[in-house]
C-alpha cells in the first residue's frame, strides 16, 4: 500500500479530455535533499497560522502583566519577563523547540482596533486599516511575498482554513488577499488539498497536459473576449464590478501559461503514510494535524513556500471547529468564543490543545533534514490570534514567531514591545518579508524592521 | 423646500460660546432651524460635545444641510435613536414630547427631499454573480433533473441577519472560477449521455414475511430503531453495481403494522454508506412517504433520484486496506412522537409498542431507459437530419438554443460565434460529438451571461429579461420559466397588472419554497439552532436517540428536534406568505405549524405524522409567532440556560429592525457561568444587573437586556419553564442509574426548581413587560409599523439584492402606507416592491 491508496473516482470521471484549469501546479518533488544535489538555491519559506478569539493572558484587559503579579501557569505566554524563555503549562509544548521559538509581546496592527471583538482576525495577515482609510482588505503578506517569489515553486501559495471560503467583511475565513476587495477563498478538506496538490494531471502525461493547455490558452482568449465585449455594453457601476470578472479570467490565462512551464519538471512523488485525507472535521486533533500535515507536505515538496492556516474563524455560525473544545477538553461545556470571556482553569487547558497542534507542525519540520540543518531552519513560522484576553480586546496580540533560523531569526526569548517601546506588528512583517526574498522596506503601517529578532 | 429651514446662528450648532467652530465640517452651507438646534443644545450635546464624546459620537458639528446629502450617516443615525427612544438615556433630561416629534420630523423630511433629488444617482452596482444556492437552482431548471451542488463551490458568505446576495458579497476569483469550470464539467457529463443504449443496472432483495407478533420481528419488520438483525430488511438492499450517472429507480412493495391509536408510519428510503466502515456515515435520503395500507394489503412503490447526488464511494481504507461497502439502498421507520428518547430504549420499547414498517422487497434499476435518450439529452441534443447533413449548422444551432436558455435572453450572433469558436478549437481532441459539446457548454456555463444576474445591456437586451429574471430570482431562486421569458420577449412583463398575476404565480408554484427557505435562514439567522451544543447532562433526552445505530448521537439521515424545529420556521413563514396573513403574525399567531415530534416537544396533543401543517393552538400551549419557536429559543441559548442578550439582540435585529451595537472590543466579560449550568445555578437577571451597575456596560445593556428578560420562562431547548434553582444550588445532570428515564429525572429537577423566574422588565421608555404575553401584546400595540418596516425593508433588500440606500427610503415609506390599510400582508409587500420602479428598473 505504498501509494495510490485512495480513488479519484469523481475526479477521474470528470476529467476526461475536459478543460482543466484548475491544475494545480507543484513542482516536482525535489525533495529538499535533491535540491540540494542539484546545486540550487535551498527554498525559503513562511507559514501563516491564525486561532481564533485570543488567548488566556489575565493579567489585564489586554494582556499586559501588571507589576508585582506573578505570572500566572496558565498563560498563553510562558514567562513574564522579556529575555530568555522559560515554559509555563500553556506553553509546556514548545520547550523542546526553545531554540527555534519566539514569544512576542505587546504587537498589534492599529487597523485592527476599530474592527470589533469578533471582526480583527481579518486584517491578521494584512494589517489593512479596514475600519477607517481603507474600505476593504488589502494584500497580505504571504501574497505579497507569493508576487515576488511565488514563480519559483509550482503553487505560488496555499490558502488553507477550517471554514473554507471567503467569509465576508468582519467574518473572514481567509488569512490570504491577492489585494483590495480579493479574497482568496481557503480550502478545506484534505482529499481535495491533496488532489490539487499532488495529483493534478489524474493520470496523463506532462505531453498530453502542455497539448491541453495550450488549447485551454485558446480557450480563454475567446473567453475574454466574451467578457469584454459583454462589458462594453453594461453601465458604469456593472462595469466596475465585472472587472472582477475580467481579472479572473486574466489570472487564468497566467496562470495557464505558468501550468504549461511547470509540466517540464516532474510531479512530486508523495508518501501519504498516516494521513487520513477522508477525516471528518468533528474529529478535532486528526483533522487539524492533517492541515499542518497538507501544509508540511507542500513544502517538502517544495511545491509551494508561502502558505496560510486559519485554524478557526470568527463569528463562525455553524463550523465544529468552534466547538473543539468540547470535543477535546473533558468535561467541557464551552465552545471557543466562551473561552474568549475568559476562564482561567478551563481556558488553559484549551491553548495548551493549539499549542500541540502548532508544535507538532514545527517539530516536522524540524525533524526533516535540509541542506546543513532542518526545514525549520528554513520556514519562517509566524502564530497568533488577533485578540488578546477576555472580551476580545484588538490589542496586544498573542504572537508567536517560529523558525528561519538559517534566515537571519534568532530566537529563544521573549520580546516585550508594550507602552514606549511600542510597535507595529506590520514591522515584524516587513522583517518576515526580507528574510524570505521578498524584500520590503515597508508593509500596511510598518515604520522599520523588527531589528530585535534579526541576527 | 429648504425655504422651510431657517439659518441658524452661525453655520453650525453653536453652543454656548465653546471653540470648536473650526472643527465644524463644510460651515458654510450648514443650515440647521434653531428650535431644532435647541433641543439639540440641551438634550445631546453635553454628553456628545466638544468636552465630552460618548461612543464616540458628537453633535455639535453636526452639518444641517441633510437634504443636500450631507452628514446622512449621523443624521440618520439620530433619527434612529429618537425613534426607538434610546437617546436621551432615560436618567438624563428628556426634551418634551412635541420636541422630539419636531425633530423627528425635521430629520425625515431632509431625508427625504435628499432621497427624492433627481440628480442623485443609485451608484450601487446590479451586477453580481449568482449565489450558490441560486447556482443550483438554475442548473436544476436549465438541465431538466435535480442536481446537487454536493460541496463543488466554495461556501458563500454569510452574515447574521444580512443577505448574501449582495455585489459587495458576491466576489469571484480564480479559484471560484475553478470550481465553476469542475461543476458545469460535472453537470454536462450527467446531462448528455453517450451514444447507443446504456447498460442497465439492477439489484433486488426479498425477505419473507411473517404474521408480526409482540415478542419481536420478523426479518421483513423494521422498528422505530431496528430492525430483525443481520440480512434483514432494515439492512437494505446492497446494490451489485450501479451507474456513475443517470437516473435510478427505487421499487418496494411495503405496509404497516400499527399499534392502536396510530393511524400511519413514516418511511424514509435513505441511500449510501451506512456506518460500520471507517466510522463512515453517509447517507442521503431518497424520499419519503407514509405507509397506511397494513400487512393484509402490501402494496408497490416507487421513488426516483439521480444517482449523481448521492455519496460517492469512499476510498479504501489507508488503515488495514479494507473495501468499502456497496452502494446501499435501505428502509428507515421515522416514526417519532415527540417522547422516543424519553427512557432507554434498550429493552424493545418503542421497538414493540411504536409502528413498524414491514418490506417485503426493494428493487434497484439505474439508469431508466424507457425514454432514451433521456429527455434532458434530446432537450440540448435534439434529434434533426442536420446532424448528419450538415454537421457546423447542427453544432451551431446546439450552443445557440443552450445559450439562450442558459442567458436567460436572446444571444448576439457574435455571441454564439464565439462559442462555435470554442467548440473548433476543442473538437480535435474529443473523441466524440457528444463530448466536444460537454465541454463547449460547460464553458457556456463559466461565462459572466450565465454567472452574474442578468442586466440590461446597452443596445442589446431590454430591461424585460432583467425583470423577468429579477422577478424569478427573488421569488425562486432560480432562472425565470418560459411563462416570464414570453412575456420578456412580447414586451409585456414591465406592467404592474402583469406582475401582480407573475407574483402571484410564481409564490404559488412549488420553487417559491426555495426563495422562503432562504430568506428566512438568512433574515432571522437561527442556522445555530442546528449546532448549539446542548447540554445533555441537563437535557439528558434532547438529542438522545434512545437505542439502535443511532444510539447516543445525531445521525444525518435521521431528522432530529431541532430539524424539524428549522423546518417549522421555514414552514410558518411559508404559511404566512402562501395565505396573504399580516405580518402581525410574527408576534403572534393562532396557529402553530407542527408535526408530530414537534407537537410531542410543545405539548399539543392530536398531531400525527412528520410533515409540518398549521394546527390550531391554545392559550395554554403558549405558542403563536416566532417569538416561542424552538429555532429560535435554541439558537439563542447558551446551550443550558436562556440568554437573554442573544434573545434581546435577535428581537431587536431580526423583529423591530434595528441595528444592534456589536460588543465593543474592550468589554470586560460578563462571568461565564451561565454557559455552564448542571453546576451552580446563577439567574442572569441577577447577573445582568450587576453588569449593568458597570457605567460602559449600562450605556448599552439598559436598551437591550430588557427585551430579553421577557424570554426567560422558555428554556434553553425551547420549552416554557417557569421554574429555576435558586441561586448558588448545585443541580446535578441525568444519571442514568438513578433516574432511569426523563420522567425520573424531571421528578428530581422539580425538587430544585423552587424559585420562579422573574421574567418582568421595563423597556426603554415603555412600560414593566412581564413575560412573553404582555411582550407580544406590547409590540403589536406600540411597534406594528416598526416590524412592517422592518419586513418591508428585508424583503426589498433581498429582492435588489443589494442594501438600501437613502434612494430607498421614500419607497419604503410609500410601501408601508399602501399595505397598512389591510394590516400589513405578506404578499401585498411582496407584489407592491415588485410593481415599485426600484424593482422594475425604471430609468
Amino acid at each position: 500500500m505504498k501509494q495510490k491508496s485512495w480513488h479519484l473516482d469523481r475526479r477521474e470521471f470528470l476529467r476526461g479530455t475536459g478543460m482543466a484549469l484548475a491544475l494545480p501546479f507543484l513542482e516536482g518533488m525535489m525533495g529538499s535533499a535533491k535540491a540540494a544535489d542539484a546545486g540550487k538555491a535551498l527554498p525559503k519559506r513562511m507559514m501563516i497560522s491564525y486561532f481564533a478569539y485570543g488567548a488566556y493572558m489575565p493579567d489585564t484587559l489586554e494582556g499586559i502583566p501588571i507589576a508585582g503579579k506573578p505570572h500566572h501557569e496558565w498563560n498563553w505566554f510562558p514567562c513574564m519577563d522579556p529575555g530568555p524563555l522559560t515554559f509555563n503549562k500553556s506553553s509546556a509544548p514548545f520547550a523542546p523547540l526553545k531554540e527555534y521559538v519566539s514569544y512576542l509581546r505587546g504587537l498589534d496592527h492599529v487597523g485592527g482596533y476599530g474592527m470589533g471583538g469578533h471582526s480583527s482576525g481579518d486584517v491578521f495577515g494584512t494589517g489593512a486599516l479596514m475600519a477607517s482609510t481603507e474600505q476593504t482588505n488589502n494584500i497580505s503578506i504571504d501574497q505579497f511575498a507569493a508576487k515576488i517569489s511565488g514563480s519559483k515553486t509550482r503553487f505560488p501559495s496555499l490558502v488553507l482554513g477550517t471554514e473554507g471560503g471567503t467569509g465576508s467583511y468582519g467574518n473572514a475565513k481567509t488569512l490570504s488577499h491577492y489585494g483590495p476587495g480579493r479574497p482568496i477563498p481557503a480550502m478545506q478538506k484534505p482529499q481535495e488539498i491533496f488532489n490539487r496538490m499532488f495529483q493534478p494531471y489524474a493520470g496523463s502525461s506532462p505531453e498530453q497536459v502542455r497539448t491541453r493547455l495550450k488549447r485551454d490558452a485558446s480557450v480563454l482568449d475567446v473567453m475574454l473576449d466574451n467578457s469584454k465585449s459583454l462589458n462594453n455594453r453594461l453601465g458604469k457601476a456593472d462595469q466596475q464590478k465585472m472587472t472582477e470578472y475580467l481579472d479572473t479570467v486574466r489570472a487564468l490565462e497566467q496562470r495557464v501559461e505558468r501550468s504549461s512551464q511547470w509540466t517540464h519538471e516532474p510531479l512530486p512523488n508523495v508518501d501519504t503514510k498516516g494521513l487520513n485525507l477522508e477525516v471528518a472535521y468533528t474529529e478535532a486533533q486528526e483533522y487539524t494535524r492533517c492541515l499542518y500535515d497538507l501544509i508540511y507536505l507542500a513544502f517538502l515538496t517544495d511545491s509551494t513556500r508561502f502558505a496560510t492556516l486559519m485554524l478557526e474563524s470568527e463569528s463562525s455560525n455553524s463550523h465544529p471547529t468552534m466547538q473543539y473544545p468540547t470535543y477535546v477538553l473533558p468535561g467541557c461545556k464551552a465552545s471557543s468564543h466562551d473561552f474568549s470571556h475568559g476562564r482561567a482553569p478551563e481556558n488553559g487547558p484549551w491553548d495548551k490543545w493549539r499549542a500541540e497542534q502548532h508544535a507538532y507542525f514545527l517539530q516536522r519540520l524540524r525533524d526533516t533534514k535540509e541542506g546543513d540543518g532542518n526545514m525549520l531552519d528554513r520556514t519562517v513560522v509566524l502564530w497568533g490570534s488577533a485578540h488578546s484576553h477576555a472580551g476580545h480586546g484588538t490589542k496586544n496580540y498573542p504572537i508567536h514567531l517560529a523558525g528561519g533560523n538559517a534566515l537571519g531569526f534568532k530566537h529563544g526569548n521573549l520580546h516585550a514591545f508594550e507602552g514606549a517601546k511600542k510597535k507595529p506588528l506590520a514591522n515584524l512583517f516587513v522583517s518576515m518579508l526580507n528574510a524570505v526574498d521578498a524584500p520590503t522596506s515597508k508593509f500596511a503601517d510598518s515604520t522599520g524592521e523588527m531589528t530585535e529578532l534579526r541576527i | 423646500m429648504k425655504a422651510r429651514i431657517t439659518v441658524f446662528a452661525a453655520g453650525c450648532l453653536l453652543f454656548s460660546g465653546l471653540q470648536y467652530s473650526a472643527l465644524a465640517a463644510p460651515v458654510d452651507a450648514t443650515t440647521v432651524p434653531s428650535i431644532i438646534g435647541k433641543v439639540f443644545e440641551a438634550n445631546c450635546v453635553s454628553c456628545h460635545g466638544p468636552k465630552k464624546s460618548k461612543g464616540k459620537i458628537t453633535l455639535h458639528d453636526l452639518d444641517g444641510g441633510l437634504a443636500v446629502g450631507r452628514d446622512l450617516v449621523r443624521w440618520e443615525k439620530i433619527l434612529k435613536e429618537l425613534r426607538s427612544g434610546e437617546m436621551p438615556p432615560e436618567d438624563e433630561e428628556q426634551p418634551d414630547d412635541a420636541d422630539r416629534k419636531a425633530v423627528i420630523a425635521w430629520i425625515e423630511t431632509g431625508i427625504r427631499q435628499f432621497a427624492s433629488s433627481p440628480d442623485l444617482e443609485a451608484a450601487v452596482p446590479t451586477a453580481r454573480r449568482l449565489t450558490n444556492f441560486e447556482y443550483e437552482n438554475t442548473m436544476r431548471d436549465l438541465l431538466g433533473f435535480d442536481w446537487k451542488l454536493s460541496g463543488g463551490l466554495p461556501v458563500d458568505p454569510e452574515k447574521s441577519y444580512r443577505f448574501n446576495n449582495t455585489a459587495e458579497f458576491m466576489l469571484i476569483g480564480p479559484e471560484q472560477m475553478d470550481r465553476y469550470l469542475e461543476c458545469a464539467q460535472r453537470a454536462m457529463t450527467s446531462a448528455i449521455v453517450d451514444p447507443g443504449k446504456p447498460e442497465i443496472h439492477r439489484s433486488e432483495a426479498k425477505w419473507i414475511t411473517k404474521v408480526p407478533s409482540a415478542a419481536g420481528k420478523n426479518a421483513d419488520e423494521i422498528g422505530v430503531y431496528r430492525g430483525a438483525g443481520r440480512n434483514a430488511a432494515s439492512e437494505g438492499l446492497n446494490l451489485k453495481s450501479w451507474p456513475k450517472t443517470g437516473e435510478f429507480r427505487i421499487r418496494f412493495k411495503a405496509s404497516a403494522i400499527l399499534p392502536p391509536g396510530v393511524d400511519s408510519v413514516p418511511l424514509q428510503m435513505v441511500m449510501g454508506y451506512p456506518p460500520g466502515f471507517q466510522a463512515l456515515f453517509l447517507l442521503e435520503p431518497v424520499g419519503n412517504l407514509r405507509l397506511t395500507n397494513t400487512t393484509d394489503n402490501p402494496q408497490m412503490f416507487e421513488m426516483r433520484g439521480r444517482i449523481e447526488n448521492f455519496p460517492v464511494r469512499p476510498p479504501i481504507s489507508l488503515k488495514g486496506g479494507m473495501s468499502p461497502p456497496a452502494l446501499c439502498v435501505k428502509p428507515v421507520n421515522l416514526w417519532d412522537n415527540g417522547h422516543l428518547n424519553d427512557y432507554n430504549d434498550n429493552g424493545g420499547g418503542w421497538d414493540v409498542s411504536g409502528p413498524r414498517v414491514s418490506v417485503e422487497s426493494i428493487e434497484f434499476e439505474a439508469p431508466i431507459a424507457d425514454v432514451w435518450p433521456p429527455d434532458h439529452h434530446t432537450r440540448i441534443m435534439f434529434a434533426s437530419p442536420l446532424r448528419e447533413t450538415n454537421k457546423p449548422a447542427y453544432v451551431r444551432e446546439v450552443i445557440s438554443r443552450f445559450m439562450t436558455r442558459a442567458f436567460r435572453r436572446p444571444v448576439l450572433p457574435e455571441e454564439v460565434d464565439r462559442f462555435v469558436t470554442v467548440y473548433n478549437i476543442l473538437e480535435g481532441d474529443s473523441p466524440t460529438l457528444e463530448d466536444a459539446i460537454r465541454e463547449t457548454l460547460a464553458l457556456v456555463l463559466t461565462a459572466p451571461q450565465f454567472l452574474y444576474h442578468t442586466v440590461a445591456e446597452n443596445g442589446v437586451t431590454t430591461r424585460q429579461y432583467e425583470l423577468a429574471s429579477k422577478l424569478s430570482y427573488f421569488l425562486w431562486g432560480s432562472m425565470p420559466d418560459d411563462t416570464l421569458l414570453a412575456l420578456a420577449a412580447q414586451g409585456k412583463l414591465d406592467d404592474p397588472a402583469t406582475i401582480e398575476t407573475q407574483v402571484r404565480r410564481l409564490l404559488a408554484d412549488k420553487r417559491s419554497g426555495d426563495f422562503i427557505k432562504n430568506f428566512t435562514l438568512q433574515w432571522l439567522s437561527i442556522s445555530k439552532a442546528k449546532t448549539r451544543n446542548i447540554n445533555l447532562q441537563l437535557f439528558p433526552r434532547f438529542l438522545f436517540a434512545a437505542g439502535g445505530e443511532a444510539k447516543g448521537r445525531e445521525v444525518p439521515n435521521r431528522p432530529t428536534i431541532r430539524d424539524y424545529m428549522e423546518s417549522e420556521t421555514v414552514a410558518f413563514i411559508a404559511e404566512l406568505i402562501g395565505k396573504n396573513a399580516s405580518i402581525t403574525n410574527l408576534v403572534d399567531s393562532n396557529f402553530a405549524v407542527l408535526n408530530q415530534p414537534l407537537a410531542g416537544h410543545y405539548g399539543v396533543d392530536g398531531v400525527q405524522g412528520n410533515e409540518l401543517r398549521a394546527v390550531p393552538i391554545k392559550p395554554e400551549h403558549r405558542l403563536g409567532g416566532l417569538l416561542t419557536q424552538g429555532s429560535v429559543l435554541v439558537a439563542k441559548s447558551t446551550g443550558s440556560a436562556p440568554h437573554p442578550i442573544y434573545r434581546a439582540v435577535w428581537l431587536r435585529e431580526a423583529i423591530l429592525g434595528e441595528d444592534v451595537k456589536p460588543p465593543p472590543a474592550e468589554v470586560p466579560a460578563l462571568a461565564d457561568t451561565v454557559g455552564a449550568a448542571a453546576e451552580k445555578a446563577v439567574t442572569i437577571k441577577d447577573m445582568l444587573r450587576q453588569h449593568r451597575k458597570e457605567e460602559t456596560c449600562n450605556v448599552c445593556h439598559a436598551s437591550l437586556d430588557p427585551w430579553g428578560i421577557p424570554f426567560e420562562k422558555y428554556n434553553a431547548i425551547g420549552k416554557y419553564q417557569p421554574m429555576v434553582p435558586k441561586a448558588g444550588v448545585n443541580v446535578r445532570g441525568f444519571i442514568e442509574k438513578i433516574d432511569k428515564d426523563l420522567a425520573g429525572y424531571e421528578a428530581y429537577l422539580k425538587t430544585v426548581n423552587t424559585v420562579e423566574i422573574h421574567a418582568d422588565a421595563r423597556v426603554p421608555r415603555g412600560p414593566t413587560i412581564d413575560g412573553m404575553e404582555p411582550l407580544k401584546a406590547f409590540l403589536l400595540a406600540e411597534r406594528k409599523d416598526d416590524i412592517a418596516e422592518n419586513v418591508i425593508r428585508r424583503f426589498l433588500s433581498y429582492s435588489l439584492g443589494r442594501s438600501l440606500t437613502y434612494k430607498d427610503f421614500l419607497l419604503v415609506e410609500q410601501i408601508g402606507s399602501q399595505t397598512e390599510k389591510n394590516d400589513y400582508r405578506f404578499q401585498d409587500i411582496i407584489i407592491a416592491i415588485c410593481q415599485s420602479d426600484t424593482f422594475r428598473g425604471k430609468p
